[in-house]
């Protein structure tokens, strides 16, 4: 990490100049403490509050009566744990299939030299500018009757998993970051006599473990995110994902219950992100993605 | 991996012909594409029974039947009375297997229903809105079970009102069999009524009454409001509809070619909306609400009317806690007719006859047997279940005047509160063609007046007007 | 797991290992993404009616090109494209330069940042529509506070669209900022430091050294971003419950959603597809170029 960034360590050295970035640093800590976990409070105060006082005009920021039977009911009626473990088993799954299926392409497009290996990387590319829900509908059609195998994949997890490994933006960085590593590594082992898969093994992927942490993240948070494609591809109820449960869920319930629940919702997802935080921040941040 | 369906289905490569002999060999022989009859070969619809429709079934048929809309675990005594009834099905029909498929909250949910019937995916027995007719023909989802519903397998048949079993037909056939239906009234919160000095079992019946309460209640003040309307997921056109009825208007011209609410009627609605939200304040600020807002705000005491049809009593008593003391029903502001549907059972087509026939005995005893399944109000009392919400309402004659006698005997709710809709019986009037596309539209309408202050009435119609126009045209 | 040298011979060889490595992808793009794509085509010229499905010509086409809600979802997602491009790009960018120049807490704010995108994204949007609420919700309590007139939010023609857009944004930019805070630091200081001894200030630094330094990964994310934006349909649906205020919130997406899946007319849906394909050529011819340069 380079330590020079835009303001010169010189400017910051000055008095005047300490003094502003520790205001500016303050500020800035406080706003984004506001902004971003000030939602989070709220939701656990609100789903603490009775039905009446959730829509108090002004609303009250410490809840007058604790209900906490709002967290019994709601986890009761929503079922989160199920809902949480389909979800994160859509997630791996998804992840495992991109990164087996598109690390092998990326590296196939970007060091074998496939025929019509150019043809193939532009008709992917081609369509990361289609958007997913254009598709929706022949896709969802695909989905019901797989054309040649014939299988109708709905409320099966391959319905999540098949379509997420068409991340042409994750072939795209994975074929860019092994465009850079140089060829004579590869070259010196494959004097060595490795074929191209150990050569992938053990020369390319411990190299390449940032862009894999990058994929890694896209790919989970993609399933982790999604919201129309999963409502369509999995009805049944037993096999829904977070998202899709809760926006079942929100129909029903009155508002203090629900806000109970999109805190339970949102409190394993945030131990996740917590305990794993170190990880998912240096996958993204540790470089390759260098402009 | 758990595949729902092996038979692939290919639409465009169908021709019309092989479709159409299809259909006529499914009526009169057997079925004729038996592979795609749900779950697995293990019907052995090809040996058991007869082929005749007219014939009961056979008890020795060995038949599977899965079914959807079974109640869920959440729902622990209508689950139990499931149970029952599949129990004493049983006991007459040994050989068949019911497979109920649950799920929570409503038991259709438009685009999951599409979805389902473009997968071909429904269950043998699957739950539709009266509406949906046309989109199941479509489909090619449902079989014409006329021939299979008679005096023997239906008994209470001649008593079941024709209007009702006539939305359910087309061209003659019949293709399902009613599970419940509603006409739309008026929703009234007893308890903000009687806070509001209003006397609750007067619900207002003309829409400057309507007007006029809303006032009252909203004076009450704290976040409660008099009057609330839907405005979005098509739900708002459907409520304009209803209340363009209940003045004895029409969305669509009697022809169906033209949208015909561009009048002083239609402006009428608009108009009183625009006032009730904007000039009296009475309606709520947040507005853009769809079906299940409302409910939890009637819930919460803090709206005090709105159009429903009356089981939204019995979801808001089970699902969102709430007590039936509170609720009261009127008619339809207008009175003059009132927006009706509800929803039944179709069978899957391709279905073998004895699934056909097992499908019509399980139904017979569930949904259409005064004083058994759903009607066995003793039970439904005893399993501290909602007995005396005018619906289902589907019985003439000595039938009705027994069911309507038992309902009142077991009653769990003081159906005196309902006694204002009950007495001032409106004509019921189906739904527009087309409907959601047209309820989509008018949502417009909906939204506009009750978000925009300066909203002009007449151009949010000229607006819809044209558009309708437009879906009525097309297709 | 070296082979020895078989019959076939080296060039053919190395081509089947390089398409076994491809294959799997490719089979997955073929079936659900070329496929569909082609089949998007054959859908729009197509009607399905009584269980029978015929050609229809242009007739889905001229279906959507008359329904004025057509053109009202071309406005409004085009509308939301722009605010989000407002937003959603320039605030993750701005955020990462102020970010990368602090000493302390980077990490702190970082997680901060990124933490939203965490959460499952139906759970903000509803707890959006809680804040957005014009009666009991937080922030017109908050205007109150600051003595500013309350605002209908989601509620009016004229700012519900911003208000899906700032949802939008609070949701999802901490990706973004994250892959800018990267590509920051790759920038060598020496680069500043040159810039310094031309007497450039914090601005023209920024405008000099910094965007064009990220000249790549900026328009990278910027056509992302399009391309995201262009397909937003969870966060209207569920924060206005899909149309809006007359339809002001309507997108192409949630258009298509409704064609399919409420009025049952896939030809309809399928034709609507189409349109916003071929619109998004454009864009694709700039993007492969755009690859191919970086490529190279």
């Amino acid at each position: 990490m380079s330590t020079r960034t835009l303001i010169s360590p010189a400017t910051l050295g000055r008095t005047r100049g300490k003094v502003v970035y520790w205001s500016v640093f303050s500020l800035v800590t406080v706003v984004f403490t506001l902004v971003f976990v000030g939602p989070l409070y709220w939701m656990a105060v609100n789903g603490l509050k009775s039905t009446d006082e959730f829509t108090r005009i002004p609303p009250t920021l410490v809840p007058h009566g604790v209900h906490t039977d709002n967290y019994t009911h709601a986890w009761k009626v929503m079922d989160l744990a199920r809902l949480l473990r389909n979800t994160l088993w859509y997630a791996f799954g998804a992840l495992v299939f991109q990164l087996v299926l598109d690390v092998a392409a990326a590296y196939s497009l970007s060091k074998l030299r496939p025929l019509f290996g150019k043809a193939i990387l532009a008709m992917m590319l081609a369509t990361l500018m289609i958007p997913a829900a254009v598709l929706v509908v022949p896709q969802y059609l695909t989905v019901l009757d797989v054309p040649v195998f014939r299988r109708n994949l709905l409320n099966t997890p391959w319905a999540i998993w098949l379509p997420s490994v068409t991340n042409a933006f994750n072939i795209f960085l994975l074929k860019r970051f092994f465009d850079s590593i140089p060829r004579e590594l590869l070259d010196a082992a494959a004097i060595d006599g490795a074929s191209p898969l150990r050569t992938l093994r053990s020369v390319v992927l411990p190299i390449s473990r940032p862009i894999l942490g990058v994929v890694s993240i896209f790919a989970v948070v993609g399933v982790w995110k999604d919201f129309l494609w999963p409502m369509l591809t999995l009805p049944d109820p037993s096999k829904q994902t977070l998202n899709v449960g809760i926006y079942s869920l929100a129909q029903g319930v009155p508002e203090n219950w629900l806000t109970a629940a999109l805190a339970m919702a949102c409190l394993p997802t945030l131990l996740i992100f917590l305990v794993f935080q170190r990880n998912i921040m240096s996958g993204l941040t540790a470089g390759g993605l260098k402009g | 991996m758990r595949r729902t369906r092996l038979r692939p289905v290919r639409p465009p490569r169908r021709t019309p012909a092989a479709a159409l002999l299809c259909a006529a060999a499914l009526t009169a022989l057997a079925a004729c594409g038996t592979s795609s009859s749900g779950n697995g070969g293990d019907d052995g619809s090809a040996k058991g029974g007869s082929s005749d429709p007219a014939a009961p079934l056979d008890p020795k048929a060995k038949v599977t039947l899965t079914i959807d809309c079974m109640p869920p675990a959440a729902k622990a005594a209508e689950l139990k009375e499931w149970n029952e009834d599949v129990a004493t099905f049983n006991k007459a029909y040994p050989n068949v297997r019911i497979v109920g498929r649950s799920t929570p909250g409503q038991c259709e949910e438009p685009a999951r229903f599409t979805a389902m019937l473009k997968a071909k995916s429904q269950p043998d027995v699957f739950y539709t809105y009266f509406t949906d007719l046309q989109q199941v023909l479509d489909n090619d989802g449902a079989a014409d079970i006329s021939a299979y519903v008679n005096q023997k397998s239906v008994p209470a048949l001649a008593d079941i009102d024709p209007g009702v079993l006539g939305v359910l037909k087309k061209d003659g056939k019949l293709y399902g069999v009613p599970t419940s239906n509603y006409r739309m009234g008026l929703l009234i919160n007893r308890k903000l009524f009687q806070r509001a000095g209003l006397d609750p079992d007067r619900p207002p019946t003309t829409w400057a009454e309507v007007r006029a309460d809303a006032k009252a209640i909203a004076a009450l003040g704290n976040g409660v409001y008099g009057y609330g309307d839907y405005s979005a997921e098509n739900t708002g056109g459907w409520h304009y509809t209803a209340a363009l009825y209940g003045l004895g208007g029409d969305v669509v011209s009697a022809d169906g070619t033209k949208a015909a609410f561009r009048t002083d009627l239609g402006r009428q609605v608009v108009q009183n909306l625009h006032d009730m939200r904007w000039t009296d304040a009475s309606m709520s600020k947040t507005q853009l609400l769809k079906w299940g807002d409302l409910q939890k705000q009637i819930t919460a005491d803090k709206i005090g009317m709105f159009l429903a049809a009356p089981d939204d009593i019995a979801y808001m008593v089970q699902q969102l806690g709430a007590e039936y003391e509170n609720f009261g029903m009127g008619p339809i502001p207008g009175g003059k007719a009132t927006l009706g549907g509800g929803n039944g059972y179709m069978i899957k087509k391709g279905s073998s006859p004895d699934k056909i026939k097992a499908a019509i005995a399980w139904l017979n005893l569930k949904t259409l047997s005064p004083g058994k399944g759903q009607f066995d109000w003793s039970r439904s009392k005893a399993d501290g279940l909602p007995v005396g919400v005018p619906q289902p309402n589907f019985f003439l004659g000595a039938t009705k005047t027994a069911d309507d006698k038992a309902r009142a005997d077991h009653a769990t709710m003081p159906v005196v509160n309902f006694k204002a809709y009950m007495d001032n019986p409106v004509p019921g009037k189906a739904e527009p063609p087309k409907a959601q596309e047209i309820y989509k539209v008018l949502d417009n309408v909906m939204s506009g007046v009750l978000t925009n202050k300066d909203a002009d009435v007449d151009k949010l119609l000229a607006t819809a007007e044209s558009q309708v126009d437009q879906v009525l045209a097309n297709r | 797991m070296t082979k020895p040298a078989g019959p076939v011979s080296g060039p053919l060889r190395r081509q089947l290992t390089a398409h076994g490595f491809l294959i799997g992808a490719v089979l997955c793009f073929a079936f659900f993404s070329w496929y569909p794509m082609a089949r998007e085509f054959v859908l729009a010229f197509q009607k399905t009616k009584d269980g029978r499905t015929t050609w229809a010509g242009w007739s889905n086409l001229s279906y959507v090109f008359h329904d004025p809600a057509f053109w009202q979802a071309w406005r409004n997602t085009l509308l939301f494209t722009g605010l989000a491009l407002v937003l959603g790009f320039a605030v993750p960018f701005l955020v990462a330069v102020l970010l990368n120049e602090f000493r302390h807490g980077q990490g702190y704010l970082r997680l901060l940042v990124y933490l939203p995108v965490m959460l499952p994204p139906v759970a903000s949007v509803l707890l959006f529509k809680y804040f957005y609420d014009p009666g009991y919700g937080l922030f017109n309590r908050i205007l109150e506070l600051v003595h500013l007139p309350a605002q209908q939010w989601l509620q009016s023609t004229d700012t519900a669209m911003i208000s899906v857009v700032i949802a939008a944004t609070w949701m999802n930019m901490g990706g973004a900022t994250l892959i800018y805070l990267a590509a920051l630091q790759g920038i060598p200081g020496e680069l500043y430091e040159a810039a310094e001894l031309d007497g450039a200030g914090l601005l023209r630094k920024i405008w000099h050294v910094t965007i064009p330094q990220m000249r790549l990964i900026l328009s990278l994310m910027f056509l992302m971003q399009i391309i995201a934006t262009m397909q937003v349909f969870t966060e209207p649906f569920l924060l206005t419950n899909g149309a809006g205020p007359e339809g002001s919130t309507t997108t192409v997406v949630y258009l298509i959603y409704q064609y399919a899946f409420n009025f049952n007319n896939y030809g309809g849906a399928a034709a609507l597809g189409l349109c916003l394909l071929v619109l998004l050529a454009g864009f694709s011819a700039v993007y492969v170029r755009l690859s191919r340069d970086s490529a190279d």
